[in-house]
């Protein structure tokens, strides 16, 4: 019976151990599309159509912040006439008004426009519409 | 009763061939509201009973995954199978629209005219020998039961088995129902046929008159012709005419004066 607790703590400790070890792993793939720590945020995140069409009419704030002083340019993947450029800055703010229809990815690209540092996707979430027998009821007066 | 039970649990109510809108298809989770302007009439059988005017005629519904609305009628689908639904639904007593012009099921089919009497009456006041006596004064009532919704080819069929759920009479009542389309072209024209028995308490909630009459069980069928024509945009035309015989015990009540239910109606109908 001793034995069998025994065994069974000497188990729990492994799985709290394991869980231990690999938690800290968990943030860092998360933040795998940053480098050098520059982090990148977009307001709002998501957009939601309704399912018999329309694009989102919104006005976008990102913003960026980075530990060390950068020069970077924020663009949007597709949308060349977009583009925002910082030298010398830890952080920055860029509201933009934009319509869209399909998800935009942001992008903080070196000043050369070479490298993307961090990216930030905001999402279009088109609402899916299921459809069921309607009653047919012939006492109706239509149906 | 365990097969009903069984088929809720395990039965899924959303309809694989239903992909979009159509005659048949809603979409789920939202209003759908609708009014028809036009010009029709449904007669009144009561003695003194003035017609119903038809003028616009307002429809809504909502369907949810399982839970509908549909005008005054509400439900709980509890399976989905094939061409088969069950459900439990829950709906108005129809025979008070006779009695109260102000009945919610005479708004729905047409303008509650403030101005026609409220009430009918077995005889007028100052008639000659007559007795008077006091005329029934139903209210509202609501029928539950299960509903059973099938397709077979192009005919689709209703089966309903009401009780009195508001405890007014402990009536009860069985609707049944096919209808089939006769012509499909750019049009609908569909022919619907059925009939409703009625218990003897459901009867005689209405239509006993103290004393002088008591009914019976009845079966009342009716026939059904309907038209439908899509317009321009979220307009289409709609013509129906239907006519309900009243069974014997209805009609040989002393505040009956008609055999029969006839209504008519032509107008167009806009889906908001």
């Amino acid at each position: 019976m001793r034995s069998s607790a025994t065994r069974d703590v000497a188990a729990w400790a492994g799985v709290v151990l394991c869980v231990g070890l690999l938690t800290p792993l968990f943030p860092r793939a998360a933040q795998s599309d940053e480098r050098g720590g520059i982090k990148l945020e977009l307001r709002p995140r998501i957009c939601t159509l309704s399912a018999s069409g329309g694009q989102c009419d919104t006005v976008v704030h990102a913003t960026w912040r980075a530990p060390d002083n950068e020069s970077l340019c924020l663009v949007i993947v597709g949308r060349p006439e977009v583009k925002r450029c910082w030298e010398n800055y830890s952080e920055g703010n860029y509201s933009i008004e934009l319509v869209f229809s399909s998800d935009l990815v942001f992008q903080l690209k070196d000043i050369d426009l070479q490298q993307v540092l961090t990216s930030e996707v905001l999402r279009v979430i088109r609402e899916a519409i299921r459809y069921r027998h309607k009653r047919r009821e012939p006492w109706n007066i239509f149906d | 009763m365990i097969l009903t039970v069984s088929m809720a649990v395990h039965a899924n109510p959303d309809d694989e061939d239903c992909q979009g809108p159509t005659e048949d298809c809603v979409a789920v989770g939202r209003w759908n509201i609708s009014a028809a302007l036009g010009a029709g009439v449904r007669t009144n059988p009561l003695v003194g009973g003035k017609d119903i005017p038809l003028v616009i005629i307002p429809q809504f519904s909502y369907y949810g995954k399982r839970f509908f609305l549909d005008n005054l009628d509400f439900g709980f689908t509890l399976a989905q199978r094939g061409v088969n639904t069950f459900s439990l639904i829950a709906t108005p007593g129809y025979d008070r629209v006779f009695f109260f012009r102000s009945d919610l099921q005479n708004f729905f089919v047409g303008f509650p005219d403030a101005s026609a009497p409220t009430r009918a009456g077995l005889v007028s006041p100052g008639t000659p020998g007559a007795v008077k006596v006091a005329p029934p004064a139903p209210r509202v009532t609501y029928l539950a039961g299960p509903e059973w919704t099938f397709e077979y080819g192009q005919v689709s069929g209703q089966l309903d088995l009401l009780r009195d759920a508001t405890g007014q009479n402990s009536g009860a009542e069985i609707r049944a129902a096919l209808s089939v389309p006769l012509l499909r072209s750019h049009g609908t024209l569909s022919a619907n046929s059925g009939f409703t028995w009625k218990s003897a308490a459901t009867v005689n909630y209405y239509y006993r008159v103290p004393i002088v009459y008591s009914g019976s069980a009845v079966f009342d069928p009716f026939v059904k012709l309907a038209y439908t024509l899509p317009l321009s945009g979220k307009w289409r035309f709609n013509a129906f005419a239907e006519y309900e015989h009243l069974g014997k015990g209805i009609a040989d009540s002393p505040i009956i004066a008609e055999h029969g239910v006839a209504t008519v109606f032509v107008g167009a109908t806009y889906a908001f």
